[in-house]
């Protein structure tokens, strides 16, 4: 039995497998949201932030899962780079946002009452870092022989998987979670950090659409997914990453920019309700 | 130092790319091929079975001046067989018109029970329909494989309907000049076919 989904050359059929690792790694982040909403409960009166919070850690969650579980996981591992793909779009980019959002804002308190945790994620969630950190992360972790190395074996899997979680998560904290003892980014700046990601064409993804001939192995030489083939799966799968990215980074900005406009009307007409804050 | 850990992850990364897995000339030879020469300077084969029409196909005649491709496999094949069919139709497929009329792909089935001529010649056209599908009984094509010094097939007996055959996974180049059979194996690559189709239609034996 496996425990993380990887390349096992087997053809493919639909029958259910289990892969214990994605559970454990599934119930203990569940696990740790429940210790902190305990330890961090929403502000009295609740104005609708802890259920909002909490819908957005569990919505996440259940991205993540199904990204990384059975089918699309197995799918991803060994047989369509285009699973592949969607499944990082839903672990590395859609889930640690909505996981990050849903955090309860009492929780960074924690940071600034650890000097060396407060330095370490100052450093590395500061915009510029963490660009280089996520496009580079993107980069690396798409290579052709990153990825075809990687997928053969469970742990290779594995890491390559937390790579894209420990990215988006970088990706994401200048705009969604705070850094105590340093000032928010301005709306217009998260957009443009916003659009410049959905703009940029990162070498794996131009190779995937404009490649001659597959470029990653692992897909190339998988026992063959009905109705496909390999290099219209690798052109299908720079398509989904391209638009994809650009998708979610253009709905993640018109959300800020919504609320941007709402909280600037409630500063000008305090009956107007403020939005709630991204 | 605080960005310690992302630069340890980084570096893992990097260090898979290292570990990429060797690709299919892992027999070193001294030729530009990505396959690996097993005879130089012999005979274009001799064999003679029949083709999906039922005609007899002499492979020594129908081939003279053309580069071949010779793989031993069936149509219901899980993995290997389909994916080396698909790779040599994409890359035959991208050479110029008057290349491809130089180079002739013969699937030899090793499972007779299944394969009759209209479901291999079925299986081909989904690939390519200038590929040729040839027959004959397990025996017949078991001393053609041995003759290539290629393993003979192998057929479950009272397997019932469904079952696997083992065969040999590689495909046979042979030269168009006859006397050149370069072998490769499971794991040759769209790329690798592409860099040595151009070679193999220029090949000229090393005769000593």
């Amino acid at each position: 039995m496996q425990w993380w989904c990887s390349a096992q050359g087997q053809p493919w059929d639909w029958t259910w497998r289990p892969y214990v690792g994605v559970w454990l790694f599934v119930a203990l982040i569940a696990a740790g949201y429940v210790a902190l909403r305990r330890r961090y409960p929403p502000p009295e009166p609740d104005n609708g932030d802890g259920r909002h919070r909490a819908a957005y850690f569990v919505t996440g969650l259940i991205l993540l899962w199904a990204a990384l579980d059975w089918p699309l996981g197995a799918l991803g591992a060994s047989y369509l780079a285009s699973a592949h793909v969607t499944q990082f779009l839903l672990a590395g980019v859609i889930a640690p946002g909505l996981m990050l959002l849903g955090i309860p804002r009492g929780a960074f308190g924690l940071i600034e009452r650890r000097p060396t945790l407060h330095a370490f994620l100052g450093d590395l969630t500061h915009p510029v870092p963490a660009f280089l950190i996520f496009n580079v992360g993107m980069t690396v972790t798409h290579w052709p022989g990153v990825v075809d190395a990687a997928m053969v074996t469970q742990a290779g899997a594995f890491a390559l998987d937390m790579a894209w979680v420990f990215c988006g998560v970088i990706f994401w904290w200048p705009l969604l979670a705070p850094i105590p003892a340093r000032p928010g980014l301005h709306p217009l700046m998260k957009i443009g950090y916003l659009a410049l990601n959905g703009i940029l064409i990162r070498p794996p993804f131009a190779m995937m659409l404009f490649s001659e001939y597959p470029i990653y192995s692992t897909y190339e030489l998988a026992p063959p997914f009905p109705g496909t083939n390999p290099l219209h799966d690798q052109q299908f799968a720079g398509a989904i990453m391209k638009l994809g990215t650009a998708w979610i980074m253009g709905v993640a900005a018109f959300m800020i920019f919504r609320e941007w406009m709402r909280t600037e009307a409630a500063a000008e007409d305090p009956s107007v309700p403020s939005g709630w804050p991204i | 130092m605080v960005l310690k850990p992302a630069l340890m992850l980084v570096a893992l990364l990097v260090s898979l790319a290292a570990c990429e897995p060797p690709g299919s000339s892992d027999e070193l030879d001294s030729s530009p091929l990505k396959g690996s020469i097993i005879e130089t300077g012999g005979e274009r084969p001799r064999f003679t079975l029949s083709d999906t029409d039922g005609n007899p196909y002499t492979f020594e005649d129908e081939t003279e001046g053309l580069l071949s491709f010779i793989f031993f496999g069936y149509t219901n094949c899980p993995d290997v067989c389909p994916i080396h069919m698909a790779m040599l139709a994409t890359v035959i497929g991208r050479l110029d018109p008057a290349d491809r009329g130089r180079v002739r792909v013969v699937f030899i089935s090793t499972d007779p029970a299944r394969d009759t001529p209209e479901v291999l010649r079925r299986w081909l056209d989904s690939f390519d329909p200038g590929f040729v599908g040839l027959l004959g009984t397990l025996d017949e094509v078991n001393a053609v494989a041995e003759s290539l010094l290629l393993p003979p097939a192998a057929v479950p007996v009272n397997a019932g309907e469904s079952y696997i055959v083992g065969h040999a996974a590689s495909v046979l180049a042979v030269t168009p000049d006859g006397g050149t059979r370069v072998k490769y194996g499971f794991g040759t690559r769209h790329e690798d076919w592409a860099a040595d189709l151009p070679l193999l239609l220029q090949w000229k034996a090393q005769i000593p």
